[in-house]
């Protein structure tokens, strides 16, 4: 039996990298796209922990590996302490423990079927008997707070709301009982209105099923709401990572401050810049760190060397020169000399 | 808002619209009034199906069938030559409309991805733009203002030379807008144009945008879900909900002090980004099926306050005198007053009968 705080899912050092081509003056040339780039995420049971980062920070492609849709290019996955294979297929047996939630459910919900069929392939899939699975779909969908369960189970997608939808969605997901729930987005396609309800809803199933769940979103202000820790993406990294509130109280990482000011608070508009100069360095350093072309507060070193992750204390890290002992900024000017 | 005429560009009565015909028919929009000054922003606030993409679209005689605009007045004030002549965009012809669209009224979609041709480099989209409305430009001219245009949004000339696919949201959002501008519109509509970017990104082109607003003077209706993002932009917000105005105020007051429990439930919607994390609901319920509106205000179901008058009657869009504000909402009715939620009433306001 698993107890809150256990670790469910340990992800070690995953990478993962594209073949991309680019045009370059006469000839075209390969390169290798770093959509993930040596990533740690712990998964504890009964925790939710929240990714942000902006589209093309690689929190998808990470929640892909997690689910192991995505082989990764290096890397260690470990659940339940024990190591996963990663050389073979996923397997079902893998699928029956971690189970992702797609973002948008009109999309990831077969609309010419039942919401009946929906909630039952997997379980008959996962080898559920025929009399469990009535059973075990009106309880999913009861524990996603569609009730009664069977007003839903004859209707199909186009009847149901977005909200209801994605709910249905998630059901789907828990029906196997996984014990790590991966929802990528879950709410960004939602009405504003309905989002908070299936907030509270996956704190809720985290709380009372003890999952171990990965809660990924370009939305800091929903991770602060949810999440018992939230890391921050930036080109593939995360580049900061903290307990509770802190990231979002105290951001240290200049990346993770830029993504608080950038949130609208109409409470602070006289401490709202003017407007923000044009970010347009788009391409990222691969050298130094990858936020460097448009931090405000770059130093020389942060375009040639990758900052080391700083601990800060209390499980607060920060990737970035700024907070830097002097120490581990003399050991790279001695090695790069 | 100018209280004389002539600094209106927009001017909106009793407007509305049904999708579907005769029994059929849906009414998406109902009654909405509203005009529009000079060099204001308008913000439109609300859910999907609350109506405010319909709302523009049929505005701008875009609605496509099954839709119909079914009521209502629209009266532009044109600029530049034609300085001084008004137009009623419900009875112009397809040609006036044609002379006015992009000259006077733009518009910029959500999607910038699907509004660009995938097929043309964005230099021929300005090229085209420009050319059909002003056959006496050269090609050299023509490149010029495009480069022109492009540095107003923060984009290198080198742009031009690129397909839209080469670009990144927020960049081909920007050539949107620049496009939207090409022919200086005094009237620029805008449909969630920031909703599928990230908010540094969004950040970056409303601090733009309210730039070109004090420099170029167009007024601009903004259509959003992110109330807090209007706070920011807006002078004015009008909150939609079923096909209906159900609060207008002038934007910091709205935010401050939301009279509509909608406005309130909206704002509500949103996690903070500070102080004490506690738990939130948002609004319960889905908004209503306007196949079959519920009897009596639309709201009602999901009405924390609602009561008997709330359930057989609809509250009109009324003036409830404080700085231009109007609410349609029976709580803030000045024939009867009732007890106003603190939530809802002034700040400082004492509860009872707290509505002049």
């Amino acid at each position: 039996m698993t107890d809150r705080g256990d670790i469910v899912l340990d992800a070690r050092h995953l990478s993962r990298t594209f073949t991309a081509r680019r045009e370059s003056g006469f000839f075209k040339k390969k390169f290798e796209q770093r959509a993930v780039d040596d990533v740690s995420v712990t998964l504890r049971a009964g925790e939710v922990l929240a990714i942000v980062g902006e589209s093309g920070s690689g929190k998808s492609v990470l929640a892909r590996m997690l689910a192991r849709i995505v082989p990764p290019t290096s890397g260690e996955l470990w659940l339940n302490g024990a190591q996963i294979d990663l050389s073979g297929r996923r397997g079902i047996d893998y699928a029956r423990h971690v189970q992702l939630v797609l973002q948008d459910p009109f999309a990831s919900i077969n609309p010419v079927r039942g919401i009946r069929h929906t909630l039952e392939r997997p379980l008959l899939i996962h080898g559920a008997s025929k009399d469990d699975v009535a059973e075990r779909s009106r309880e999913v969908l009861t524990s996603v707070s569609l009730t009664p369960p069977d007003d839903y189970l004859e209707r199909y997608p186009h009847e149901l709301s977005g909200g209801q939808l994605q709910r249905v969605n998630i059901a789907r997901g828990l029906a196997v009982s996984p014990s790590v729930l991966l929802a990528d987005e879950p709410i960004s396609m939602l009405d504003v209105s309905v989002r908070l309800g299936v907030l509270n809803l996956l704190r809720e199933l985290c709380d009372t099923r003890l999952l171990a769940m990965m809660y990924i979103t370009h939305d800091i202000a929903s991770a602060r709401y949810i999440a018992d820790e939230t890391a921050v993406m930036y080109a593939g990294q995360v580049v900061e990572r903290a307990r509770g509130t802190a990231i979002m109280d105290s951001p240290v990482h200049p990346y993770t401050q830029l993504l608080i000011n950038s949130v609208p608070n109409p409470d602070h508009l006289a401490h709202r810049d003017s407007p923000a100069s044009e970010t347009k360095a788009s391409g990222f350093n691969l050298h130094g760190c990858r936020f460097s072309p448009r931090c405000p507060q770059a130093l020389d070193i942060c375009h040639t060397n990758q900052p080391p992750e700083v601990d800060l204390g209390g499980g607060h890290t920060s990737r970035c020169w700024l907070s830097a002992t002097d120490e581990q900024r003399t050991a790279v000017s001695i090695t790069t000399r | 808002m100018s209280s004389s005429d002539t600094h209106l560009v927009l001017q909106v009565s009793n407007f509305s619209v049904d999708y579907g015909y005769a029994d059929e028919a849906v009414r998406a929009v109902t009654d909405v009034s509203f005009s529009l000054g000079r060099s204001r922003v308008l913000g439109v606030a609300g859910e999907s199906g609350s109506g405010k993409s319909t709302l523009v679209y049929g505005l701008t005689r875009l609605l496509r069938a099954p839709g119909v605009i079914s009521a209502g007045d629209v009266t532009l004030r044109l600029s530049g030559a034609r300085e001084g002549e008004t137009i009623d965009l419900l009875a112009a012809s397809e040609d006036e409309l044609r002379a006015i669209r992009w000259s006077e009224i733009s518009i910029v979609m959500q999607s910038a991805l699907n509004a660009l041709n995938p097929l043309h480099k964005i230099g021929k989209e300005f090229d085209e733009v420009l050319r059909v409305h002003d056959a006496s430009l050269s090609k050299p001219q023509r490149r010029e203002r495009a480069e022109e245009l492009l540095a107003l949004v923060g984009l290198q000339p080198d742009r031009l030379q690129r397909y839209p696919h080469e670009l990144s949201g927020g960049q081909r959002q920007r050539v949107m807008i620049a496009l939207a501008l090409a022919l200086r519109p005094q009237l620029v509509i805008m449909d969630e144009p920031t909703t599928a970017l990230d908010v540094v990104t969004q950040r970056e082109i409303v601090s733009e945008l309210h730039d070109l607003r004090e420099r170029l003077g167009f007024a601009l209706i903004f259509i959003t879900h992110d109330l807090s993002l209007l706070v920011e932009l807006a002078d004015e917000i009008m909150v939609m909900y079923a096909g209906r105005i159900v609060e207008r105020a002038p934007a910091l007051d709205l935010y401050r002090a939301p009279r509509h429990p909608y406005t309130l439930g909206l704002m509500e919607s949103f996690p903070p980004l500070t102080g004490e994390r506690v738990a939130m609901t948002g609004i319960p319920g889905s908004p209503p099926n306007l196949k079959t509106p519920p009897a009596g205000c639309p709201f009602n179901p999901r009405c924390a306050h609602a009561h008997d008058r709330c359930l057989s009657e609809m509250p009109p869009l009324s003036d409830i005198g404080d700085g231009g504000r109007s609410v349609a909402c029976w709580l803030h009715d000045p024939a009867s007053p009732l007890e106003v939620p603190v939530s809802l009433s002034r700040p400082g306001e004492s509860t009872p009968g707290g509505v002049k």
